[in-house]
């Protein structure tokens, strides 16, 4: 955000106290200070996350936009970067670490696999998409995206933090926000709130099916 | 001798650190302004991109996603060198185009121009066989990155009006291609005259 939109808030300051004093609203003073600290998650899935490692190393330099230090704890992260492809072994690993972190918490879906399953989409054990079991905010296009298409991904991140207003995001709304149910690996991914109708399905008697034998009776 | 490849190594690595200090102080200053060197791949020295402010030139064969070329035709037509032959489609090795033929609206006949053409930028693994394969010199690998947006459903699969650029555009970020494009061109046409 310019410094002009920090301290603007369509209230007019007289010429004489300008250089005294400066007017802002909740709303921006938090989210320019929320949006200038984001720590992203240090994990990475695939060849994506080799990007990401250049990004953070000092030709690219993560550390300019505030998101300082890759935090390796879920608890002390702001924003994940699913960089790479979410193979459908990966995905509970992925859930959990995402209700692990704390709120406010923000998901980049990192390159082609990331947002759409990229070309293994059609594949047996990829999930298209990460987007399909958590949240996501913002979807870097690129096979890989370049440490700086990276940055620009997080820059429209920011920006997206900045307009937010704190009213009416999810987690500052009265009430409890659950988490999200983790899938299991079993033959294929499985919703545990779809565990019912699973059992039901599996369990019914098999079906009587009459077979006639040539020139027989009916076995 | 053993050990002397780990000191080649090292100097290597020790001379990009002097690099930095000795580019800044008019070693290869005098080949170079300094803001050209920064922004070239194979500048010398250890520094930090600006990313947004400054953006690291990108080599020529540079690949992201895809692009169709078009030239600009009267008002504001734009005729695209797309002939809607799908050889780009059958290349794609992750099945990530869509074309169909456009046709004739009285007679039914097919004209060769798409009228559609879709990519799935999900799934495009900016391979760039599409553009090695075009008979036309038709699609082109885009050098534009900055690609991030808030959802995926709309706005991750280019449509023609979206994927379409002008020549001149290709001859921007592609300059050698595009004479060599060029003057296969020529040569074609002087034979042709010929015969």
């Amino acid at each position: 955000m310019a410094e002009n939109d920090l301290n603007n808030p369509e209230i007019d300051i007289p010429d004489e106290l300008k250089q005294q004093i400066a007017v802002t609203t909740l709303d921006r003073i938090y989210n320019w200070s929320r949006s200038n600290s984001l720590w992203p998650m240090m994990f990475g899935l695939a060849c994506c996350a080799i990007e990401m490692i250049c990004t953070a190393a000092s030709r690219y330099d993560l550390s300019r936009f505030g998101m300082e230090v890759m935090r390796p704890s879920p608890r002390q992260a702001d924003v994940m970067i699913v960089s790479g492809t979410v193979t459908k072994k990966m995905v509970p690993q992925i859930v959990r670490l995402y209700n692990q972190m704390s709120e406010p918490k923000y998901v980049i879906a990192m390159g082609a696999c990331a947002s759409g399953g990229g070309p293994f989409k059609e594949g047996y054990n990829v999930v298209p998409g990460v987007d399909k079991f958590i949240p996501v905010d913002v979807y870097v296009a690129g096979c890989p995206p370049t440490p700086q298409a990276l940055l620009h991904g997080l820059i429209t991140l920011q920006k997206k933090i900045e307009g937010e207003h704190i009213p009416d995001t999810r987690w500052y709304k009265k009430g409890e926000v659950e988490a999200l149910p983790i899938p299991i690996l079993g033959p294929d991914l499985m919703d545990p709130r779809h565990f019912e109708l699973i059992r039901e399905e599996t369990h019914k008697p098999l079906p009587v099916v009459d077979v006639i034998i040539e020139g027989g009776e009916t076995a | 001798m053993n050990g002397f490849g780990i000191l080649k190594g090292l100097w290597i690595t020790l001379r990009h650190f002097f690099d930095t200090y000795l580019s800044e102080f008019g070693r290869n200053r005098k080949k170079l302004p300094l803001d050209d060197q920064r922004g070239m791949v194979n500048s010398p020295g250890l520094f930090t991109i600006q990313y947004p402010e400054e953006v690291l030139a990108a080599p020529e064969e540079f690949r992201v996603i895809p692009f169709l070329v078009y030239e600009a035709g009267d008002y504001d037509q734009r005729k695209y060198r797309c002939t809607s032959c799908g050889i780009c489609a059958k290349v794609c090795p992750t099945q990530c185009i869509y074309i169909t033929r456009k046709k004739d609206a009285e007679t039914g006949k097919p004209i060769p121009s798409p009228e559609e053409f879709y990519i799935d930028t999900d799934k495009c693994m900016n391979c760039g066989f599409c553009a090695e394969f075009c008979p036309f010199d038709a699609i082109k690998m885009n050098h534009d990155f900055e690609l991030a947006t808030y959802e995926r459903g709309e706005t991750h699969i280019f449509n023609k009006e979206k994927l379409g650029k002008p020549v001149e555009y290709y001859a921007k970020i592609r300059p050698v291609n595009y004479a060599l494009e060029v003057a296969e061109k020529a040569e074609k046409a002087e034979k042709s005259t010929a015969a």
